[in-house]
């Protein structure tokens, strides 16, 4: 037996408690963190972040949880419902079609956003300083609240002779494809879809953009000098190596999405006859116009429920990553 | 001698008359002063109002203190976005409290009430004497199981059409149109010159407009009063009639393609009737006077003028559908004196003339109507010689209200048989849950 055999075996053969042991050495590691008093710091500088979370997301949370358990209309008092908002829900046609919204909503702007996010970003990783400007200008874009992008995209859309589209398609010869987009339901949501993913497009640039910096030079030009075309390196070295940042710009995006409601506020209010209403939208149409606050509540858990089940699984992956 | 004894014997009587007014308005204005002085404090003011209705209750405001100078005003303002009936809910749930409030929709006053938030302001009007200024029937429609809840101070007719006397002049129509047959006429002009008749917003809710003040036309307030309130179903053949009715006005090409109403909310609309002058009229409200000066440079009475909703000749011709703004006090206000002694001095004289100089209309018999521009001393007398009836939309419970936009965009993308027989199918489900 060698000598590289016999410490292999060593190692396998020692208990998983010795202190030898991965196991070992991180308890040797916390009981002295602890004896320097390293872990009572840490907890006090934990607190105010706690304290914050608490009141800011853990209260309203549980107070949400209990709020759909009521059947709450206006001002008038509350009865305890039990499940009844949650069934109301599954049996609310109008809930259905939300449901429906979203997940195309949610799908297509998330792959058009990620998606040229993650072509232009790319490009750029090719050409770096010759891309910085156009980089800004999308990025600028995500800057902007989604309010004002809806505002924006309201004056390109509108039906009259003052919509920049319009104008535009007549300016070109093309009149008679000039269309209220906004106001016919097989165009509204697309439109919406376009004008979300234009202002989205930036953070996904940003993040594929850096991790394709962090390609190592010294691959890239070892591609060159073994002969390989800009589309071969960008291809096989350069798109497989920025994988990491797309699943970032993926997951928020999603998240972003799913959530999305200012955009679709300002320039549709979910209509035409609802066609653009998402489960965002409709929580807010039965929790502040309707102030129905139980069944808006019953809504913003499916919400919820939908962001965890995305979110989860992903914070799992990443955290291993970083492990 | 004798002549001029008698001249003596008035003389004296003339000075005794007026020594009696002075004493008796010494008398008068005694108790008032020294009431006016017992009223005191703070006036807290749930306020949402905006923009010139804002600059108006302000001068209100400044009105009242100058008449109970220890009095005063503060406000909870509300920066709301939409329905404002959102924010103030979740203000009063959150525990602000406020001794009065505005108020404009009849259903939300309800579900005060029912709540047990507002007062009873039955005796106020008898023991203040607020009838003298207002006529009963705005106490009615305060009013709810015969107790009044709201003290109206101002009021718009939805039953006016804007127009600009530029489009009308291009399209050759010297005056305006009194029955419906003239005024469906009239759209050949219009649209002859490249006008579309009517501007329908439909992105949200001002499409209900038309099927209101339709439907109130063919079947009278009474009716009307009947559907808000569910005692007739949605399926009733005044709802379809009026559908179709409503109907025959798109089928004649008054108001361009369905898409097109559905992608404009009620400014568009406006805009594309007061600035572009691609459509002939909008109907809707009288806040869009204000704004056709403010915003748009327009001179009213010169540039745009609006007429009355055309008579239908079904019996009904008599009625005009109205929104209402009025302050009603919580039942728990700290300071129900000065809240009182407020809302008996809104509809005076002195505060009915603030409301007037600032571009609107007040209920108040006491106003002095030369201080009203054309537009709205035009659809004050058009109010006053008609029967009134609120907007219908405002009536309705706001499960239902949703609904009833929603299933009127339906309508107007395909206004046939069978898209009126299922948009009433489907109002008629929602309203039976809704009550």
């Amino acid at each position: 037996m060698t000598e590289a055999t016999s410490d292999i075996e060593g190692v396998a053969n020692k208990s998983p408690k010795s202190p030898a042991t991965g196991g070992g050495r991180r308890k040797l590691a916390a009981a002295r963190w602890w004896k320097n008093g390293d872990v009572g710091a840490a907890y006090l500088l934990l607190v105010p972040v706690l304290v914050l979370f608490a009141f800011s997301v853990i209260y309203p949370l549980f107070q949400t949880i209990w709020l759909s358990f009521w059947d709450i209309k206006g001002l008038y008092p509350p009865k305890f419902t039990g499940l009844g908002n949650f069934l109301a829900l599954a049996r609310d046609a109008t809930f259905q079609h939300a449901v429906v919204t979203t997940l195309l909503w949610t799908g297509c702007t998330t792959l058009l956003s990620v998606g040229a996010g993650w072509g232009i970003s790319l490009l750029c990783a090719l050409a770096p300083r010759q891309t910085l400007m156009p980089r800004v200008l999308i990025f600028a874009a995500f800057g902007v609240s989604e309010a004002v992008t809806g505002y924006i995209w309201l004056g390109i859309y509108r039906p009259d002779a003052g919509g920049l589209l319009n104008s535009v398609l007549t300016a070109m010869g093309l009149g008679g494809l000039a269309h209220p987009w906004l106001g016919d339901v097989n165009t509204a949501l697309w439109c919406l879809i376009i004008a979300y993913s234009w202002a989205q497009t930036g953070l996904p640039l940003i993040l594929i953009y850096a991790a394709t910096q962090a390609i190592s030079k010294t691959v890239i030009e070892a591609a060159y000098i073994d002969g390989a075309e800009s589309g071969a390196i960008m291809r096989h070295i350069i798109a497989p190596l920025s994988l990491p940042g797309l699943r970032v710009a993926l997951f928020i995006n999603l998240l972003g999405s799913l959530r999305a409601f200012d955009t679709i506020y300002v320039l549709t209010a979910g209509g035409p006859v609802r066609s653009t209403e998402t489960i965002g939208f409709f929580m807010y149409r039965e929790s502040f116009t309707q102030f129905k606050l139980g069944y808006g509540a019953a809504a913003t858990l499916v919400l919820l429920i939908a962001v965890l089940i995305i979110s989860i699984p992903a914070i799992i992956q990443r955290t291993k990553e970083v492990r | 001698m004798k002549s001029h004894a008698i001249a003596r014997r008035r003389a004296t009587i003339a000075a005794g008359r007026v020594g009696l007014i002075a004493l008796a308005a010494l008398a008068f204005s005694a108790p008032a002063r020294a009431a006016a002085a017992d009223v005191s404090g703070d006036l807290v003011l749930l306020d949402w109002a905006a923009g010139s209705e804002e600059d108006m209750l302000k001068a209100l405001e400044a009105g009242f203190m100058k008449a109970y100078p220890n009095v005063t005003f503060k406000e909870i303002n509300l920066t709301t976005q939409g329905d404002q009936r959102g924010a103030i809910r979740a203000a009063l749930q959150a525990g602000q409290k406020a001794d009065i409030f505005i108020n404009t929709w009849p259903a939300f006053r309800k579900e005060l009430v029912d709540a047990g938030m507002l007062k009873d302001l039955t005796p106020l009007w008898t023991g203040a004497g607020i009838g003298d200024n207002l006529s009963s029937s705005w106490k009615d429609l305060g009013s709810i199981d015969g107790k009044l809840y709201g003290i109206t101070y101002t009021f718009g007719d939805r039953s006016a059409m804007f127009y600009t006397t530029a489009t009308m002049k291009k399209a050759g129509i010297t005056a305006q149109p009194k029955t419906w047959d003239e005024f469906v006429a009239n759209f050949k002009k219009l649209n002859d010159v490249k006008v579309n008749p009517i501007a329908i917003g439909a992105k949200v809710w001002s499409h209900t407009e038309w099927f209101e003040s339709i439907y109130e036309h063919l079947n009278g307030v009474d009716m009307a009063a009947k559907l808000t309130s569910h005692q007739i179903p949605w399926t009733d053949p005044s709802v379809k009639n009026t559908l179709k009715k409503y109907a025959e006005l798109i089928k004649a090409g008054c108001c361009g393609d369905a898409n097109t109403m559905l992608a404009m909310d009620w400014d568009n609309a406006s805009d594309a009737v007061l600035k572009a002058g691609t459509y002939g009229y909008q109907m809707i409200g009288m806040w869009n006077n204000d704004r056709a000066q403010s915003t748009d440079g327009l001179k009213q009475g010169d540039d745009y003028f609006i007429t009355q909703f055309p008579a239908m000749g079904a019996g009904h011709d008599d009625v005009a559908s109205v929104d209402t703004k009025e302050f009603s006090e919580f039942a728990n206000a700290a300071n129900p004196a000065a809240a009182d002694a407020f809302l008996a001095w809104i509809d005076t004289k002195d505060a009915a003339d603030i409301v007037a100089q600032h571009g609107l209309a007040s209920p108040s018999t006491k106003v002095d109507g030369s201080l009203y521009g054309p537009v709205i001393k035009y659809s004050v007398d058009a109010v006053a010689n008609a029967k009134v009836q609120f907007v219908m939309g405002d009536l309705l419970p706001g499960d239902l209200v949703d609904e009833y936009r929603v299933q009127l965009q339906k309508f107007l993308q395909d206004p046939s048989d069978a898209t009126i027989d299922a948009v009433t199918q489907d109002l008629e489900a929602k309203a039976a849950s809704s009550y």
